[in-house]
């Protein structure tokens, strides 16, 4: 059988800067599975290019064994991969239901979508907001909103770009139990792009290091916090002779 | 929906009461019936101006060519304006297909360049064909009162007929507001990337939105062309006449909501009116001057145009 998501090769070029540098890697149905790495390394553009919002210079991605790579961004979703924003990039003009509901619309008739949209809400626990105009949104429901829309598409594949960046520890606990249901309930594979390193530990078995564009790391977190490689990519060269 | 019925039942009746109040024959029955189709014009314009923010300064090319279209039909082989406006509606939607292939992805002041430049090439290449009158026009000949070539001698007893053309444009324009291509036209509008990764198709999203955009403008074209029995190029291919003024009125009235094009087309059509019948003799070009500082002021104090107006709160959370 083959892996839910297969990345080989993936190369990613803007100009003369190399952002993503034959990265590689394979993702399991029901993996959570942590990106992490220092500011600029690439994870954001990797995310983009995973979707379809940048095209790879080169390289092979699949999505249950259909190569995807270079496909528009709506296809890859309606084949079962999305993601949310950094700093979120929700509709402004339309209420919260309204920005979830359209990720619903384009498979389902209205009243489904609906139904649809009213789940996603209530699984990030948004519902009570539904009707709000999302520009009167706090940060922290902003990013949960992105969360519900990106649901909304029924992904087999979701990557969640610092969805957590602006949560007080217990709202992280709730997210991180959504991230565990939607996994164990749902088989879905979760992507996380994270700053907060306690958080990716706790909740990932397994976590990729990108440095420079370039995958150093990919291992389960008791073996990546303990890489010279990554330590030194965090750290800086000279505490890495220490540790 | 149901309040979008009752906004375009509501109109249809009152402008049915007001004209059957008036002789069939009197100046303000051809202004009503003026209203509606300005009214009518700018929802067709609505559809992708303000659902998808797309700024078309265009859509005299598509107005033009339903007047022509059935105009030629008929002068050519006698065929009904009814049959006329169809395939004038069906050449407009080959239009904005071509127009779409180039000009989709652009956005803000570069798609409205484009489809400005695209409404002035027909202008002139209209103005060089021999079959539409060139710069002296043509007119539509006159056989007497007749539903089915769609001609009346009094503007009055066309008032169905543009009661008829705005209820159906601003039907047209509530189902799609309102159903799913409205969701995604509307977000498409806000975020192109995050409309793409929710799963919307935004460029064929886009295509269907300008083709029903632009078929509707055709019709507009060719009921303009019976009830004035004349056109030439420079005024139905019109920048300022057709094209600016259709996005105008939208954006006075309240972009992307349905009662916007109907409240702008009450301000904007009474006021060229008075200013026509006035001040015009005096002054050269102060109808133009002045739409340019009703714009100015309406962006400037009420971007969401007059239906953002307190007591007129019909555009509140982006709902059309």
């Amino acid at each position: 059988m083959s892996p839910r998501v297969c990345v080989r090769g993936v190369t990613v070029r803007f100009g003369g800067l190399i952002a993503v540098n034959d990265v590689g890697f394979e993702a399991a149905a029901g993996e959570i599975i942590g990106l992490i790495g220092p500011n600029g390394a690439g994870k954001t553009t990797l995310f983009s290019t995973l979707v379809g919002l940048v095209r790879p210079a080169a390289g092979s991605i699949s999505l249950d064994g259909a190569r995807i790579e270079g496909r528009k961004p709506h296809v890859i979703a309606r084949a079962g991969m999305t993601k949310t924003f950094q700093n979120t990039a929700l509709f402004p003009g339309m209420s919260l239901l309204d920005n979830v509901m359209t990720a619903a619309v384009v498979r389902e008739d209205l009243k489904s979508a609906r139904r649809t949209a009213e789940a996603c809400l209530e699984r990030v626990g948004l519902r009570k907001a539904a009707l709000a105009n999302v520009a009167d949104l706090t940060f922290p429901q902003k990013a949960l909103a992105e969360l519900a829309r990106a649901l909304a598409v029924k992904p087999r594949v979701l990557l969640l770009d610092e969805v957590m960046a602006a949560l007080t520890p217990a709202e992280m606990d709730e997210v991180m139990a959504t991230m565990r249901s939607l996994r164990d309930e749902d088989g879905m594979t979760l992507l996380v792009v994270e700053h907060h390193m306690r958080a990716i530990m706790r909740l990932c078995e397994r976590i990729l290091v990108l440095n420079f564009g370039r995958l150093i790391a990919d291992g389960p977190p008791s073996c990546v916090s303990a890489d010279p490689d990554v330590i030194r990519a965090y750290l800086g060269q000279d505490h890495a002779h220490h540790a | 929906m149901i309040r979008a019925l009752i906004i375009i039942a509501g109109v249809s009746l009152a402008a049915w009461i007001v004209g059957s109040q008036l002789p069939a024959r009197s100046y303000e029955v051809r202004v009503l019936c003026l209203i509606l189709l300005a009214a009518s014009m700018a929802q067709s314009w609505n559809i992708i101006g303000g659902l998808a923010n797309q700024i078309s300064l265009g859509h005299g090319a598509f107005f033009g060519i339903g007047a022509y279209a059935s105009t030629i039909l008929q002068l050519s082989y006698g065929l009904s304006p009814w049959l006329g406006a169809l395939a004038g509606m069906a050449a407009a939607m080959l239009a904005a297909l071509l127009l779409s292939l180039p000009t989709m992805r652009l956005k803000g002041p570069y798609f409205a360049l484009a489809t400005l430049a695209f409404a002035e090439a027909c202008r002139v290449v209209a103005n060089a064909l021999p079959m539409t009158g060139g710069p002296q026009g043509v007119s539509v000949p006159f056989l007497g009162d007749s539903w089915a070539m769609l001609q009346f001698r009094a503007p009055g007893t066309y008032l169905p007929v543009f009661i008829g053309l705005f209820a159906l444009t601003s039907l047209v324009f509530a189902l799609l507001a309102n159903g799913r291509i409205g969701y995604q036209l509307r977000a498409l509008r806000e975020n192109e990337d995050a409309a793409e990764v929710a799963g919307v198709a935004t460029l064929r999203t886009k295509l269907i939105g300008s083709l029903a955009s632009a078929a509707l403008t055709a019709l507009c074209g060719t009921l303009f062309a019976q009830f004035t029995f004349f056109i030439d190029p420079d005024s139905v291919f019109s920048v300022s006449a057709i094209s600016i003024r259709m996005a105008l009125i939208a954006i006075v009235g309240g972009v992307g909501t349905l009662i916007g094009p109907i409240l702008g087309a009450l301000a904007i059509v009474p006021l060229e009116e008075v200013l026509s019948a006035t001040l015009s003799q005096y002054i050269g070009g102060i109808a133009p001057f002045t739409f340019g500082l009703v714009l100015i002021a309406i962006v400037l104090l009420r971007p969401r145009g007059l239906a953002s107006l307190p007591g007129l709160r019909l555009a509140e959370g982006g709902r059309p």
